[in-house]
């Protein structure tokens, strides 16, 4: 029988469909129904879950990026100029 | 003191203290082009500075700011973009280095190791349409529809730009980590 959720049916899904959903589903992009799909899917999916991991790592890691932004001095004698402000 | 030179020193404080975070979101737009960047950051701070007047104060003005570069450099990328070519699609593939690397380190832990430095150059060697998506999304924190509003395109083209630049980043940072022997 299928589960439902607010009136959507939560069927179970398959491999390939929670491996084609990865990253809208890491990227909080689908929807509550889908979600749940996904979330119960990789819960108990011995192949699902390590790959889901391994994204999920490399995404974090990206993401924690530390950007160098220290701008140079001559931008910031060229905006001030730009502005008609002292240096 | 008149208007004007109030108007120029709020703008000093309110404004010009975000220099470094505009030209660090420049610097991945365009790739890590200093040159490219600073005349970006500089025309985008021009026309924060003609519209100071629209800002409420107390509102977020680095947000502010960043919207005004992010929608000057897509009007520059958009007016200079060529159509990518076969061959740059084509070196873009799905390799999966999950499935290679799945046996020895699952958990991709290889990944920790790799300094900040080596992510930034992989991300700024990526072919524009497919860096400025995940500059966008990953870096800024933007979701797929605000990605697509700013690039003009599908939510779609969104989702398969994202997919594709994200596996060719993670084959160059696994190519690296093989090179530095944190994964064999």
């Amino acid at each position: 029988m299928s589960d439902r959720q607010g009136g959507e049916t939560l069927d179970p899904i398959s491999c390939a469909e929670a491996v084609e959903k990865v990253y809208e589903y890491l990227d909080g992009e689908l929807d509550a129904g889908w979600t749940e799909r996904v979330h119960r899917h990789i819960e108990v999916c011995r192949r699902c879950y390590p790959y889901f991991n391994f994204e999920r790592i490399f995404l974090d890691h990206v993401r924690s990026l530390r950007l160098p932004d220290e701008h140079s001095e001559r931008l910031e004698r060229s905006v001030h100029r730009a502005l008609g402000l002292g240096d | 003191m008149t208007d004007e030179t109030d108007r120029k020193a709020q703008f000093e404080t309110e404004a010009l203290v975000h220099l470094d975070a505009l030209y660090g979101l420049a610097l991945r737009l365009t790739g890590g082009d200093a040159a490219r960047s600073e005349d970006l950051v500089q025309d985008a701070v021009l026309k924060a500075y003609r519209a100071w007047d629209d800002f409420q104060l107390g509102t977020n003005c680095r947000a502010w700011l960043m919207t005004i570069l992010r929608n000057t450099f897509i009007n520059q990328f958009r007016s200079q973009q060529r159509r990518p070519s076969p061959v740059e699609f084509d070196e873009i593939g799905d390799r999966s280095v999950f499935a290679e690397v799945s046996g020895d380190d699952p958990a991709g832990e290889f990944f920790e190791r790799i300094i900040d430095d080596e992510v930034i150059a992989a991300i700024d060697a990526l072919p524009d349409e497919f860096r400025v998506a995940v500059v966008l999304s990953d870096l800024e924190g933007l979701s797929y529809q605000e990605v697509a509003e700013i690039m003009g395109i599908p939510v779609g083209t969104v989702k398969s730009r994202l997919f594709r630049a994200r596996k060719r980043l993670q084959a160059q940072l696994y190519e690296y980590a093989r090179e530095m022997g944190y994964v064999s």
